[in-house]
Formats: C-alpha cells, sequence, structure tokens
C-alpha cells in the first residue's frame, strides 16, 4: 500500500468518533422497527414507543415515577450494600483460613444453587409484605455473585509478589490491604457489572410478588389490569436504571483501574 | 557475614510410596563483609531454591544460617522471618514489581513500609534512578516500561532500602544481551559505590566470573559445591568484551569444565 493511500484512510481517532454515530443509528432503526411492529400488531398486543414515553411522562408529570423508582432503587441499594458488603468480606476471611474454606464450600455452592425466588413465601412470612423482604431478596441473590467473583480474586493472588513484600518487611496486614485488596478489585468490579442490574431486577421481582409501592408493583399492576402500556413503560423505565447504573460504574472502575494494561480500544 | 552450614532441601513427596529427592544437600559456605560472592550451576540444581531459604521465603529441610555470627535460621519449623527483619534483601528472577503502582511508588513502597522515607532516602533513591536511567519514567506504571527498566526498577527497589546483604536470583536471566551487558555494568556501577554483600546466583559461567570476587561451581541437583574460584580481574572491569579482560577465557574453560 502506498504512502497516499495510507494517508487516505480514516485515523484511528476520526473512526473512535464514528462509535457515537452509530450507536445513535441502532437507536433509531430499533426505534423505528419498534413503532413499525407495534403499527402492524396493535397497540395492544405491542404499546408502541410514542404511548410509552407518553405514559412515561404522565407517571412522572404525577410523581408516580419518583414515589416507584425511589422505593425500588431504596430496595436495591439496600440490598446490594447488605449482600455485596458481605459476598466482598468472605472471600477475605475464608483466605486467612483455608480448612475453613473447605468446610464451607460445598455448603456455600448448595445455597447459591437454591432458587431464591422459590423461597419467596418464606421471606414473607418472616419479613412481612413491606421492604424488608425485598431488600433480603436482592441481598440473597447479590451475596453469591460479589462472593464468587472476590473468591476467584483471591484465588489469583500471585505468591511471588506476596514473598517479594514480606522480605521487604511487610505485615500480613499490609500485605493484605496492599496485595489481595488490589488483585481482587478487578475482580469485585466484574461482580459488581453483574450484581447491580440483579439486583434492580431482584427488587423488582420481588416487588411482583407482593408489595404496595415500586417499579414492579406498578408493571404487577398494569398487568392486571390489561394495561400493556404500563407494563411495557415500567421495563423501559427499569432499563432505563439500569443503563444509568452501568454507567456510573463504569466511571468509577476506569479510574480506580487506571493501572491495568488494557487496549483503549477495548474498554466496554 | 554469612554463613550457610550442611544446608539440606527437599520438598514434601508428590505420592506417599515414593521418595521426594533432595534438591540440596550438606551445603556449606560462607560470604564475607562486602564481597560480591557468584554462585554458577546448570539449571535446575536448585539455586533459587537455595536463595529462598536464606531468604527465609522458604524453610530448610536441614542445617542453619548464620548472620553476623548469629543463628538466624534452623530446620526446626519455627515461623519463617522473610528478608530477617529487613536486613536481607531479594532481587527476584522475575521482576514482581506491583502492577498497579507506579515506578517511583513501587522504589521507595520498602522505604515507606519501614518508616525510613526521609530526605537521605529520597536523594538516595533519586541519585539510584539517575544512575540507572529511570528518571523521567518515575509515574509510568510497570506495564508500560521495557524488560530492561523493570528489571533496573527491581534492582533499585532493593537497593533503596539499603539491606547490607542483597541476594540476586539470575537478575538479568530474560533480557537480550545488550541490555544484559548494560544491566551488569549498571550493576557493578552501583556496587562500587556502596560495595554491598552480594549474593548473586548465575547459570551463566561467564557472567559469574566478570561480576564476582569470588565464584562458587555447584553441581547438579542435590545442590553442592564443587569448586571455589577467587576472581583476580582488577576492577572496574569493561564488561564490553568479556576476553579482554586478562584471564578471563582461562577461568571460563576451568569453570565450564568442572561443571560438566
Amino acid at each position: 500500500m502506498s504512502v497516499a493511500v495510507l494517508r487516505a484512510l480514516p485515523g484511528r481517532r476520526s473512526r473512535r468518533r464514528l462509535v457515537p454515530l452509530g450507536r445513535i443509528a441502532l437507536g433509531i432503526a430499533f426505534l423505528a422497527l419498534w413503532q413499525f411492529g407495534s403499527n402492524a400488531m396493535g397497540a395492544t398486543w405491542l404499546p408502541g414507543p410514542v404511548d410509552t414515553i407518553e405514559r412515561i411522562w404522565k407517571l412522572a408529570v404525577s410523581g408516580e415515577l419518583e414515589r416507584d423508582t425511589l422505593v425500588t432503587l431504596g430496595e436495591a441499594a439496600a440490598g446490594m450494600a447488605i449482600g455485596g458488603a458481605a459476598g466482598a468480606a468472605l472471600p477475605f476471611l475464608l483466605r486467612l483460613s483455608p480448612r475453613l474454606m473447605a468446610t464451607l464450600d460445598p455448603l456455600i455452592s448448595a445455597a447459591f444453587g437454591l432458587p431464591k425466588l422459590a423461597l419467596a413465601p418464606l421471606f414473607i412470612l418472616w419479613f412481612g409484605i413491606g421492604i424488608p423482604t425485598k431488600i433480603v431478596f436482592v441481598a440473597s441473590i447479590v451475596f453469591f455473585l460479589i462472593f464468587y467473583n472476590g473468591l476467584a480474586g483471591i484465588l489469583s493472588i500471585d505468591p511471588r509478589l506476596v514473598a517479594m513484600l514480606r522480605v521487604a518487611g511487610a505485615s500480613e496486614w499490609l500485605v493484605s490491604r496492599e496485595i489481595v485488596w488490589n488483585t481482587a478489585k478487578p475482580f469485585l468490579f466484574a461482580g459488581l457489572k453483574i450484581a447491580l442490574p440483579r439486583a434492580l431486577s431482584g427488587a423488582v421481582v420481588g416487588e411482583f410478588i407482593a408489595a404496595d409501592s415500586g417499579l414492579g408493583w406498578y408493571i404487577q399492576n398494569a398487568r392486571s389490569l390489561n394495561d400493556t402500556t404500563g407494563v411495557v413503560a415500567g421495563a423501559v423505565i427499569v432499563t432505563v436504571l439500569v443503563i444509568g447504573i452501568n454507567a456510573a460504574l463504569k466511571r468509577v472502575q476506569s479510574r480506580s483501574l487506571a493501572w491495568r494494561p488494557v487496549s483503549r480500544d477495548m474498554t466496554i | 557475614m554469612l554463613e550457610v552450614k550442611d544446608l539440606a532441601k527437599r520438598f514434601p513427596p508428590r505420592s506417599s510410596d515414593e521418595e521426594a529427592p533432595w534438591i540440596l544437600a550438606d551445603l556449606s559456605f560462607h560470604v564475607g563483609e562486602g564481597e560480591f560472592l557468584t554462585m554458577v550451576g546448570p539449571s535446575g540444581a536448585g539455586k533459587s531454591t537455595l536463595l529462598n531459604i536464606i531468604a527465609q521465603v522458604d524453610n530448610a529441610t536441614g542445617g542453619e544460617v548464620y548472620f553476623r555470627g548469629q543463628l538466624i535460621e534452623t530446620a526446626s519449623g519455627a515461623a519463617l522471618n522473610p528478608g530477617w527483619n529487613c536486613q536481607i534483601g531479594y532481587v527476584t528472577q522475575d521482576d514482581n514489581l506491583l502492577p498497579w503502582r507506579t515506578l517511583i511508588d513501587n522504589v521507595t513502597f520498602p522505604l515507606k513500609l519501614q518508616g525510613r522515607f526521609d530526605g537521605a532516602a529520597k536523594r538516595r533513591v533519586d541519585e539510584l534512578l539517575h544512575a540507572t536511567n529511570l528518571a523521567g519514567f518515575e509515574r509510568y506504571y510497570p506495564h508500560e516500561l521495557s524488560g530492561g527498566m523493570r528489571k533496573r526498577a527491581s534492582l533499585i527497589r532493593t537497593l533503596a532500602y539499603d539491606p547490607p546483604i542483597i541476594l540476586m536470583d539470575e537478575p538479568f536471566g530474560a533480557v537480550d544481551a545488550q541490555t544484559r551487558t548494560q544491566l551488569q555494568q549498571d550493576l557493578l556501577r552501583l556496587w562500587n559505590l556502596g560495595r554491598k554483600t552480594i549474593v548473586f546466583v548465575t547459570h551463566d559461567i561467564g557472567e559469574a566470573i566478570s561480576l564476582g570476587d569470588r565464584v562458587l561451581v555447584l553441581s547438579k541437583s542435590p545442590a553442592k559445591i564443587i569448586a571455589a574460584h577467587s576472581i583476580t580481574i582488577k576492577r572496574p572491569r569493561d564488561l564490553g568484551n568479556l576476553y579482554k579482560l586478562e584471564g578471563f577465557g582461562d577461568m571460563f574453560e576451568a569453570v565450564r569444565r568442572e561443571i560438566q
């Protein structure tokens, strides 16, 4: 290839600028297809984007959107905090005792396999139909996602780094803080990437079962009234929340893992 | 300075019905204050195992290690004290830099955790960075540096906190020939400034002769010392052309025959 041809090719930078344009084009195409499908099938079978946005606007004006979103977000956040903290802390404790880890392993695997939804009636019996039930439900899902990722992180510690630090005079506590924490961090972020959306959908599903407010309750209520527009509007709101949470997580992650040798074109 | 007596090592057997082989057996030697001791032996002779035991990263199956006349390690199964209170530095085969810390943070990390990062230490680190051509790269992460630069960083990380004795396990094994000569020259220059006690282990006969005051030749596993040579080549030595160093060729031949 001659130099002239090479120059004519768009550079990496200008090609990267095409990405947002591509995203917008994809979004418009999706909305058009959605509206077309709605027109073809009828608005009851598939409520279109225009109806959906109209409904969301109405909910926003009436204050219902804010109330239900805050309830669901609050449940997800509290469950995430409890389950996430426990799931992140347990691998650190297990590292100190390999025997305890071996003892607990089958129990944790079994608890992970247990379908949490099947336990919903018990949760309601124990914690009532209010917010605490959803928090426990979310925590029971999130805990395992964070725990298994954290554990994978702890198991991937480089023993040579540990030996090096010990030779230089580091205490066991300092080794934990420096090496264990920094090795586990990318794994915990990978866990969060899966756990945060699951926390939100966990709260929504919890509200399907029994609730008097929240986005899940709104969707469930719309469903019982054959209000398909309401169902789709609820689902869209949850999706937008997940997208927002993911974007926030990505920002925090790229700042706190800046040291990692990743290709700049491969950040997802 | 450092005395190793009848050191023996074998790892736990793989299965119960078979005896694990001895890696080290009856290994004894001493290192004098300010001496640059090199040990050369074939690959798999147990050189890294030996240094791991002296650095107390691994325990011995038999024997004793003395530091300035004090017994610091036996095969008693007592808890290990890696680096023996920061008195024994260890530059390993891999650079083992912390990937999440910048070069300067890596180099100053031992000083900081020992609570010794004062003005004098800061100046010393600065000198070392300049002496090894790393100045200007302080804020780079290890993965952004070349292999040779990482080696130099790991070398001055140990030199910066200045332990009385430094163990080196083929620190220049994984770099190309030119970089290697450069690193060896750097090491000799740094050593000349402070004349630390160094135990330098390698499988490269030329490296062992050109760097050391004394060369110990190790046998195949289980490692024993089969010969010792005093190197009389005068310093400073030009490592660019080893065969021009007086007496190098004969010494090389002698060691090569012993190793076979």
